[in-house]
């Protein structure tokens, strides 16, 4: 088959059209001789008519090529794609709408939808032209001049059509125009917005490149919020209306979904932007000239100069705000740590200071939880001490700790513990949420590796549940943290005094009060206690005993986030 | 005149240009369009798909570098991680937040701070060593995993047929 450039066959077409019109009309009037019963014959005629209305589609295609190479030039091969794909939704939709307006069905309607396609198509390929502006280097003068023509006439073809329906629908009732009506006002949003898009680029090129005008995009998004709103309103007057005078107008059902989904998202979008700027401009300082020139100067998420306007996250990484603020309305992290800047996690350097922070006074980090609720510490504080628990204990557990001075009181004076160690078992919920616990101490972790997805992800909400389950976990992990300092304490005070503890021989430690909590915790621990019951001499106990308690300080290092 | 995605591609460019990663060629198709790129991506040596040039498509969204391009292999491709299509799948080249599988962890995917010479090298990496867990290309993931021979035979032809041998 021969093969013809798309051009080619546009060209043979058009061509082919006017010589069958000219043929028809020639034919015609060569039968009738007199210009009105030649009109007469043609339109009597069904193939003349045909030809007549091939013509008639010829000239549109025509005049559609002319006038988009008036205002666009030559369309970029995406334009191109665009405009099919929402073409054929628009033909969808009216014909859709056709059903609805049946018996007013004629050719009026068919060259008012004709144009109203052809305004529709321009609308299209004015928003993706102004969108390119962003995106090419080189705006010409062509450009500016064809955008603005382009954009006056667009609104004011809309304008008169807006007007022409509303006084036809006034002097003549309802009817289609009505449909015409509401679309014309739905394309003078969109006129509007394009027009607001092309004005704030031009401002944006205008400035200049070392300090880029950082306000454009808060305007964008609060200009599209506005105009989605205006749509979803007229929308729904326009159902309002068509319910009233017509029936449901189902054909607009898929605009309308549109309309109100781009809303929604608009809407999502500006919370989620005043959020990350709120969040930025309490939480995060701004960077310092020095920070800046302390690390690689530029800005990762754009590669250009940080200078002024820097901010810092808590995980020390600087980028420009204007950027940050991009980025935080998609995600709510550090671009290059992906630390969560709404619920930031103390770096772990910070846990030596806060561990020092007095007791029973929440740590500083805790200040986005309501005060006095959950008021639970950041980092688990360690206090040789007596220590107020910052939170309520469950019944049985000790208030406080009266913690023996190592080598003054010695073994005898240690207090009774069996049950402290014992407690936890009792915190976790009945529910059976957690696997059974491991072995008992050293510390008792529960472990995440084994619990099932659902239980993961109900550990992670954030119902009020899941809080409390957290509380409650967290409640177990200080408590037994406590009874791990206990423990250690309680090793420390053996293992101090070395002139009591040789002259005692272990076996004797029955008769002092130490030796049911040393049972208790040695009978849990894995294996060491065979070798402390047999006093094969002193420095093997030792040895022991070091032993011990080096595995129990691995085991607490371990423990420590 | 120029927005944020279209300095930071110009950057990116001239970056790639002073300083090119070894043996990978990567630029804009056209001075007018830099959010369509073209790159050349070596099969690394010592790999199944050693001596090939394999030609490929960048495409960049217009909030870049908020968004990650898609990139597409214009010749024929035979492997795990490359839909028969010729669309990528690495995690590198994901959005970040919404993974549909929950396979993959947020810090393998992407950020503004990754970069083209990073997607490069990550595809480069992706032909050494295929990913045959959760494949893009199931035919090529099983060839891979029970007949290492006939992959390497099929990647072989892949590979001359891009060097217009053959």
């Amino acid at each position: 088959m021969l093969q013809i450039s798309p051009r080619l066959r546009n060209t043979l077409i058009s061509i082919g059209s006017l010589i069958l019109t000219t043929a028809v009309v020639s034919n015609a009037f060569y039968q009738r001789k007199q210009f009105y019963p030649s009109i007469i014959y043609i339109t009597k005629s069904n193939a003349s008519m045909a030809a007549i209305y091939f013509q008639g589609l010829t000239l549109v295609f025509l005049t559609w090529k002319l006038l988009r190479w008036v205002f666009f030039g030559q369309l970029r091969p995406a334009e191109i794609e665009h405009l099919v794909d929402k073409s054929w939704f628009a033909m969808t939709d009216t014909c859709l709408a056709f059903t609805v307006f049946r018996d007013e069905f004629n050719s009026s309607f068919v060259t008012l939808f004709t144009i109203l396609l052809f305004l529709k198509c321009f609308h299209w390929l004015a928003e993706d032209r102004i969108d390119y502006m962003e995106r090419t280097p080189v705006i010409t003068k062509l450009f500016h001049f064809r955008a603005v023509s382009l954009l006056t006439t667009l609104s004011f073809l809309d304008i008169f059509f807006v007007a022409y329906a509303y006084n036809s629908l006034v002097t003549r009732g309802a009817s289609y125009q009505l449909v015409f009506g509401f679309e014309y006002a739905v394309l003078c949003t969109a006129v509007g917005f394009t027009a607001i898009k092309y004005i704030l680029h031009c401002i944006d090129s205008l400035h200049d490149q070392t300090a880029p005008w950082d306000r454009k995009a808060a305007i964008l998004l609060y200009t599209e919020l506005v105009i989605n709103f205006s749509r979803v309103t007229l929308y729904t007057v326009f159902l309002v209306l068509m319910f009233k005078m017509q029936s449901f107008p189902l054909f607009a059902v898929r605009p309308i979904y549109m309309a109100v989904k781009s809303f929604k998202k608009s809407l999502y979008d500006v919370i989620m932007s005043r959020r990350a700027i709120h969040t930025m401009n309490t939480l995060y300082p701004n960077a310092t000239l020095e920070e800046i020139r302390a690390g690689d100067s530029t800005c990762i998420i754009c590669r250009e100069e940080m200078t002024t306007s820097c901010k810092k996250l808590p995980c020390n990484h600087i980028f420009h705000a204007y950027c940050l603020r991009s980025w935080f309305q998609r995600q709510q992290t550090c671009p290059t740590c992906r630390l969560d800047i709404l619920r930031p996690r103390r770096p772990a350097t910070a846990a030596a200071p806060a561990a020092a922070a007095p007791a029973g006074q929440p740590a500083p980090g805790g200040g986005a939880f309501p005060p006095g609720q959950f008021a639970f510490p950041q980092q688990p504080h360690f206090h040789m001490g007596n220590m107020a628990f910052p939170f309520p204990l469950p019944p049985g557990f000790p208030q406080h700790f009266p913690m023996p001075q190592p080598g003054q009181a010695g073994p005898a004076q240690l207090p009774n513990l069996t049950g402290a160690p014992m407690m936890y078992p009792a915190f976790y919920p009945a529910g059976g949420m957690m696997p059974p616990p491991p072995p008992l101490p050293p510390m008792p972790v529960p472990n995440f590796a084994d619990m099932s997805e659902e239980d993961l992800r109900r550990l992670e909400g954030d119902s009020r549940r899941a809080l409390e389950m957290r509380v409650a976990h967290l409640r177990n992990i200080q408590a037994l943290l406590d009874a791990a300092v206990i423990q250690f304490t309680q090793y420390l005070s053996l293992m101090t005094p070395p002139v009591v503890l040789p002259a005692v021989p272990l076996t004797s430690t029955t008769t002092i009060p130490t030796g049911t909590s040393e049972a208790t915790v040695s009978s849990s621990s894995t294996n060491a206690t065979p070798s402390e019951e047999t006093p094969t001499g002193n420095s093997e106990s030792d040895e022991v005993r070091r032993r011990r308690l080096q595995r129990f300080q691995n085991g607490l290092a371990a423990e420590q986030p | 005149m120029a927005g944020p995605a279209l300095k930071r591609l110009m950057a990116e460019y001239k970056q790639l240009l002073q300083d090119p990663p070894e043996g990978i060629m990567a630029g804009p198709v056209s001075d007018e369009n830099y959010f369509e790129w073209e790159a050349l991506i070596p099969g690394p040596e010592g790999t199944f798909f050693e001596g090939g040039i394999f030609p490929t498509k960048l495409t960049f969204p217009s909030d870049y570098p908020l968004s990650p391009p898609k990139m597409v292999f214009t010749c024929e491709m035979f492997h795990p991680n490359i839909y028969p299509d010729g669309r990528v799948c690495i995690s590198i080249l994901h959005p970040p937040g919404d993974d549909p599988m929950g396979y993959e962890t947020s810090a393998e995917r992407w950020s503004p701070v990754q970069s083209i010479e990073k997607i490069l090298l990550s595809v480069m990496s992706m032909l050494a060593e295929p990913n045959d867990e959760s494949p893009a290309n199931v035919d090529a993931a099983k060839t891979y995993r029970e007949n290492r021979d006939d992959f390497k035979r099929r990647a072989q032809i892949l590979a001359r047929k891009t060097l217009g041998i053959d």
